[in-house]
């Protein structure tokens, strides 16, 4: 496969949202030496930014690899150059699902949920106790979850910006 | 103020909904349940950018509404509310962005409520002295580790709970009511639940490198304020034996609402201690009158 520079990506990274500045990037690796992700699997925010920097980011959005970030900002908060590396990734996921690049299959729950319950997940767990019994909202006397009061009403806002059911 | 519990505390995480419920009224601090709530957007950042500042305006236009402040004990909601209270202060257009979808609900979000994390109506709202004096018993010196989590510390532009230099306000709590702190080389660091989508594996492996250095560190348990990190600590340790193969994995976890509960006398069924997934019973012996 002939890779070409796509500096549409880099301009859509641009425009999402947040404080990433990948042209900042002077690859001192700051951002990955402190990576939790980086300890337990392939993923490099360093690299992350240079390829997005170089408009090669194509092959890291199809690679799935931005989905391994565990969200923890050191690389945000340390960067001696604000660059933002969690933006930059941040940005670079918006990219990829507006492309139409799947995330992982539990995110898409996830994401699905929102639009059909208004959380994450659609109802409250029944969980074990230490005495195996089983206990829910219900049985421990706690109140009822406050949902969006019209859900349809709440779809139609968050569609209006772009948020569509993945599949 | 109104309590906005999110996604993680109220489907699962019943021990801290119950501790706080038990715990905030008796110190004084009325909570009343948020009505018309939705996701504050942050496990979907990566989906949505935008959400993550429409959903959490449309929680503190709720909250202006109704005339009350919030708290938030999830992290994860904590960050989005002031993350975009932050960028909506910062950032006009996107003010007027925001505001024209509320409108359309007949509500407005002009940066009036206040967002609190349960660290910060501890600390700041009650206050050391106060829960001092609130308890019924010191507990005894037992050293716990405190992990405050990572949004409660980062980004620290934008304004977070935590520092990351001197004592934490969760270790002066903790302290407060008998308990012994300690500071730990993982203090800051990440408890890995926000890379479950990614890899399970991953996400277990990360975890469990907090958990050996609890061990390492001769802790005799471990306390936090973060429904996520909990989760992690608390209940994954079995899994983090599995993975890694270290049978050492295993640390007594509470939430502090938890511990300050049972300095209060309240009962323990009431705080939800016998949902704790981590071996907690030796030292809730020693915890007990």
């Amino acid at each position: 496969m002939q890779t070409y520079a796509q500096t549409d990506i880099l301009e859509a990274v641009r425009k999402v949202i947040g404080d990433q500045k990948p042209e900042a990037c002077y690859q001192c690796m700051k951002c990955t030496s402190g990576c939790p992700a980086a300890k337990v699997s392939d993923y490099r925010p360093h690299l992350m930014v240079i390829l997005t920097k170089a408009g090669l980011a194509e092959e890291v959005m199809q690679s799935g690899i931005i989905w391994a970030c565990s969200m923890c900002l050191k690389c945000k908060e340390y960067c001696p150059q604000d660059v933002a590396p969690f933006d930059v990734v941040t940005a670079l996921k918006n990219v990829a699902i507006s492309r139409g690049y799947k995330p992982p299959e539990m995110l898409v729950g996830m994401a699905n949920s929102v639009l059909d319950y208004g959380y994450i997940m659609d109802k409250p767990m029944t969980i074990t106790t230490t005495e195996f019994e089983e206990v829910s909202r219900e049985s421990l006397g706690l109140p009822d979850i406050a949902h969006p009061k019209d859900i349809e009403k709440f779809k139609k806002f968050v569609s209006s910006f772009g948020y569509r059911r993945l599949s | 103020m109104y309590i906005f519990l999110g996604c993680t505390t109220p489907m699962k995480q019943y021990a801290y909904e119950l501790s706080i419920r038990a715990v905030f009224p008796r110190l004084g601090i009325e909570i009343v349940d948020m009505p018309d709530s939705n996701c504050c957007g942050t496990p979907l950042m990566g989906v949505n950018r935008f959400y993550n500042v429409y959903a959490p305006a449309r929680l503190m236009a709720i909250a202006e509404a109704g005339g009350l402040d919030i708290v938030a004990p999830c992290n994860g909601c904590h960050l989005a509310l002031s993350e975009a209270a932050f960028m909506l202060r910062e950032k006009k257009n996107l003010l007027e962005q925001v505001n024209a979808l509320l409108k359309e609900e007949g509500l407005k979000y002009s940066g009036k409520v206040k967002v609190y994390h349960p660290v910060e109506v501890l600390y700041g709202l009650v206050g050391v002295e106060k829960i001092s004096s609130a308890i019924s018993y010191k507990l005894p010196p037992l050293k716990f580790a405190c992990h405050p989590g990572c949004h409660l510390v980062r980004p620290s532009h934008i304004g977070r709970p935590e520092k990351r230099n001197g004592k934490l306000k969760l270790e002066a709590l903790t302290e407060a009511i008998g308990l012994q702190t300690s500071d730990h080389p993982e203090k800051y660091e990440c408890c890995g639940a926000a890379m479950i989508p990614y890899s399970t594996d991953a996400a277990i492996k990360t975890v469990a490198m907090r958990i050996k250095k609890f061990v390492e560190g001769g802790f005799d348990g471990v306390t936090t304020l973060c429904p996520y990190c909990f989760d992690m600590i608390d209940g994954k340790q079995d899994a983090a034996k599995t993975i890694t193969g270290d049978r050492s994995l295993s640390i007594p976890t509470f939430y502090y609402t938890q511990l300050l509960g049972l300095a209060m006398g309240i009962n323990e069924r009431e705080l939800g201690l016998n949902l704790n997934m981590s071996p907690v019973g030796s030292v809730l012996e020693k915890l007990r009158r």
